[in-house]
């Protein structure tokens, strides 16, 4: 309706617009170049100074104008805060992780990177850590579908077999979280040591040469293996999984099953063409809340992984802390970044629901 | 000592606020800051019991607050386990130093990896900013870029009269050719941990670590110089003799091809300790004094000096830029380098101490101690240590490169 309107009104008010629209894209510019260093110093605050007159001058066109021009500028006013507030805290740290990116370190020790489109980091970050991305994403992905066969079944029976221990049964899943994550990860290297419980009980059980022929087990360790990094992923990231399932469950109406019933379906039939399609939204956000986080996580493979398991969130972590080297974990972060993004629409694409996309 | 304890030391957030995104840093955070140390020194804050009622060791009465600027507050950053603690009656170190001086002190146990611990000083004391430790212990090499890139401050050494006793083949090291910018806190050597338990026979030689039937169960240091120089032994290569990458490159594939098919399980810094103790590690490469240490708990640890030999090296005191409490510094390098006092500390800590003398002193609280080879090395132990060459800068880049390709994430 306001296209029609702007298409149909005078000259004057597509002008407005355009007023309206070049104040935001001067203030995001702004930001970006502060963000990204191309202004510094004095220019910096000149740039700020702008900043706020080009708010301002918004603000003043807006009260000054008519009640027409007010209308029309309105959305953008609207817009602003959204905006600035999204330019400050993500597009501005953005900028400086890619301006990083194409910088290089002068001598060894450097603290400072020069900024020079140096794109050859992007080069290393492929050449040198392909398998550690690699490993990242199917070490991810391992865990996000081992958490939908665990998760989906759990969020089921909580939400329609929970009767009035529901909350508990949720609050259960959510209670590991009071104790840190990191915490949680080592007791985990504790469970699983050579001489821990878990590997106590499987001898016993004389376990052993089935879980080595499965190749969860590696010489009799059970820790420091691929195994165990995808299993403290999948134990990690698991609630993420079941709170979305849970809560597109329960919206469910039962009355929609009974209904399926009465028509003679069976049992399998109404949860493949009800349950299951009602609850993809559920599914939907639950993977990405898992395999998202998941795919740049490196404290798994960390206190889990061998020397052989390193994800790339692991070489990211090394690369910024260890070695000191910004500008390719910088690339490494951004590569890693595109891949995510590209992923998530390829998938929402596929799989995408209305009340999502 | 629980496992989180020890896990403690590896990074300290509130050492560096800045660092708090690393993830030891909020393990470290769990802990009370004064946690850290074990009890191996207590606060500084609380000033050991009897500040002011002694006369001091060196014979001088200064207040904390007097101590050449600064609050007073001696603040002393060092590797884990690597100090004698108050404990079962007897008064470790910091706090004899506190009840004798008076002083004020602070110490932590943030050291886990020289690589790791240079990676968080650098950005402060690369854009000249100053770091709150007065005295950290890098090892011999790093404490040599530190003093090539000016980065530490001359010690006052003509307040640490006790410096005469620093044992004379320490005197003007290679790392600090004019001797004014470090004072070694101990010295060890590089060997073969094992747990006999898990290995289930005794290990001799570099070579045990390569066995197969320990696959999976080794651990290496990420310590570019212990881990190459001991591959470099068991090859027969003298590592005080290098000068290229060359001379070093087939050492480097055989610890590539190590970790390619699964033999090393894990590559750490300080922190081997507890996998070596629960018997994850079958052998590693370790220090001779934390193992010694270690055994003391658990007799199935043991630690050799490989017959192909082993490497030596030096933790070394050395002041950073802009240090403040420089009369507290001196006054404490003083007290360690009284031997009665260094005596104490090696006791505990069962490394080679710089200090001369100290073997008579110890022969008094432990006679068979001071019979050790490992604390006490004696001409045929050491004709079997190396210490690792010294590189130039543009060389030690070469393997710095080629060693974080293998053991880096």
């Amino acid at each position: 309706m306001a296209a029609t309107e702007v298409e149909a009104g005078p000259p004057a008010a597509r002008r407005v617009d355009l007023i309206g629209l070049g104040a935001l894209l001067v203030a995001g510019a702004l930001i970006a170049a502060i963000g990204m260093r191309l202004i510094t110093g004095s220019l910096a605050v000149l740039a700020t100074v702008l900043l706020l007159a080009v708010v301002l001058g918004l603000v003043f066109a807006a009260v000054a104008g008519g009640p027409d021009t007010r209308r029309r500028l309105a959305p953008y006013g609207l817009l602003k805060p959204g905006m600035l507030w999204l330019a400050l805290f993500y597009l501005a740290p953005l900028f400086t992780l890619l301006r990083a990116s194409l910088s290089t370190l002068p001598s060894r020790f450097a603290v400072e990177a020069e900024f020079d489109w140096n794109f050859g980091n992007y080069a290393d970050a492929f050449s040198d850590f392909g398998a550690q991305f690699g490993r990242g994403f199917l070490y991810a992905g391992i865990a996000t579908l081992l958490c939908v066969v665990i998760g989906y079944p759990l969020a089921y029976v909580i939400a329609f077999r929970g009767g009035r221990w529901r909350n508990v049964l949720l609050g259960l899943v959510v209670v590991p979280f009071f104790t840190s994550y990191l915490i949680r990860t080592i007791a985990w290297s504790s469970l699983l040591a050579d001489s821990g419980p878990i590997v106590g009980t499987i001898e016993g059980l004389q376990l052993t040469g089935l879980f080595e022929a499965a190749g969860i087990i590696d010489n009799g360790r059970l820790i420091n293996t691929p195994a165990a990094v995808i299993g403290g992923l999948t134990y990690n990231f698991l609630p993420f999984m079941i709170l979305p399932i849970y809560v597109s469950l329960e919206k469910i109406d039962p009355a929609l099953i009974d209904a399926a019933k009465d028509l003679y379906s069976t049992a399998g039939a109404a949860f493949r063409k009800i349950v299951l399609p009602l609850s993809v939204p559920g599914v939907f956000a639950g993977t990405l809340l898992t395999f998202i986080p998941a795919a740049g996580d490196f404290i798994n493979a960390e206190y889990l992984g061998n020397p052989n398991t390193t994800m790339v969130g692991n070489s990211i972590q090394d690369q910024f802390l260890v070695q000191n080297n910004t500008p390719l974990a910088s690339a490494m972060s951004f590569v890693l970044m595109i891949i995510i993004v590209v992923a998530v629409l390829s998938y929402t694409k596929l799989l995408g629901t209305e009340e999502l996309s | 000592m629980s496992r989180l304890t020890r896990r403690q030391f590896i990074r300290r957030s509130g050492v560096f606020g800045a660092a708090s995104l690393a993830l030891p840093a909020i393990l470290a955070a769990c802990g009370d800051d004064d946690d850290a140390t074990d009890g191996a020194a207590g606060d500084g804050t609380t000033s050991g019991s009897g500040s002011g009622t002694s006369a001091g060791t060196s014979g001088r009465t200064s207040a904390g607050t007097s101590g050449g600027g600064g609050d007073g507050r001696l603040f002393f950053e060092n590797w884990p386990e690597y100090i004698d603690p108050t404990e079962d009656g007897a008064r470790g170190t910091v706090d004899r130093f506190k009840k004798a001086t008076g002083l004020k002190m602070k110490y932590t146990e943030a050291f886990n990896d020289n690589n790791e611990y240079f990676a968080l000083i650098q950005p402060l004391l690369g854009a000249g900013k100053k770091i709150e430790p007065d005295i950290i212990a890098p090892t011999s090499w790093l404490a040599g870029r530190l003093i090539t890139l000016g980065w530490v401050d001359k010690l006052p050494l003509d307040q640490v009269p006790n410096a005469k006793n620093l044992r004379p083949d320490l005197i003007k090291p290679s790392w600090d050719p004019t001797g004014e910018y470090s004072l070694p806190w101990q010295t060890g050597i590089t060997g073969i941990a094992y747990n006999l338990d898990a290995t289930g026979r005794e290990l001799k030689s570099v070579e045990d670590l390569f066995d197969p039937a320990f696959k999976g169960k080794i651990g290496m240091l990420t310590e570019m110089r212990d881990t190459v120089g001991l591959i470099l032994l068991g090859m027969g290569v003298d590592p005080s003799t290098i000068e290229s990458f060359d001379q070093a490159a087939d050492a480097f594939d055989r610890l590539g091809a190590a970790k390619a098919d699964g033999q090393i399980r894990a590559f750490t810094g300080n922190d081997y300790l507890d996998d070596l103790s629960t018997g994850n590690f079958a052998a590693c490469i370790g220090w001779s004094g934390d193992v010694v240490q270690l055994s003391r708990d658990n007799p199935a640890v043991k630690f050799i000096i490989p017959e192909d030999g082993g490497i030596s090296w030096a933790d070394t005191m050395v002041m950073p830029k802009g240090a403040e409490n420089r009369d507290s510094a001196a006054e404490w390098m003083n007290f360690v380098y009284d031997p009665v006092q260094a005596a104490q500390l090696t006791a505990w800590v069962q490394y080679v101490s710089p200090v001369a003398g100290v073997r008579e002193e110890v022969a008094k609280i432990d006679p068979e101690l001071a019979e050790s080879t490992l604390l006490f090395p004696d001409d045929a132990t050491l004709k079997r240590l190396h210490a690792f060459a010294n590189l130039p800068e543009d060389v030690e880049a070469e393997f710095d490169v080629a060693f974080s390709d293998i053991v880096g994430a």
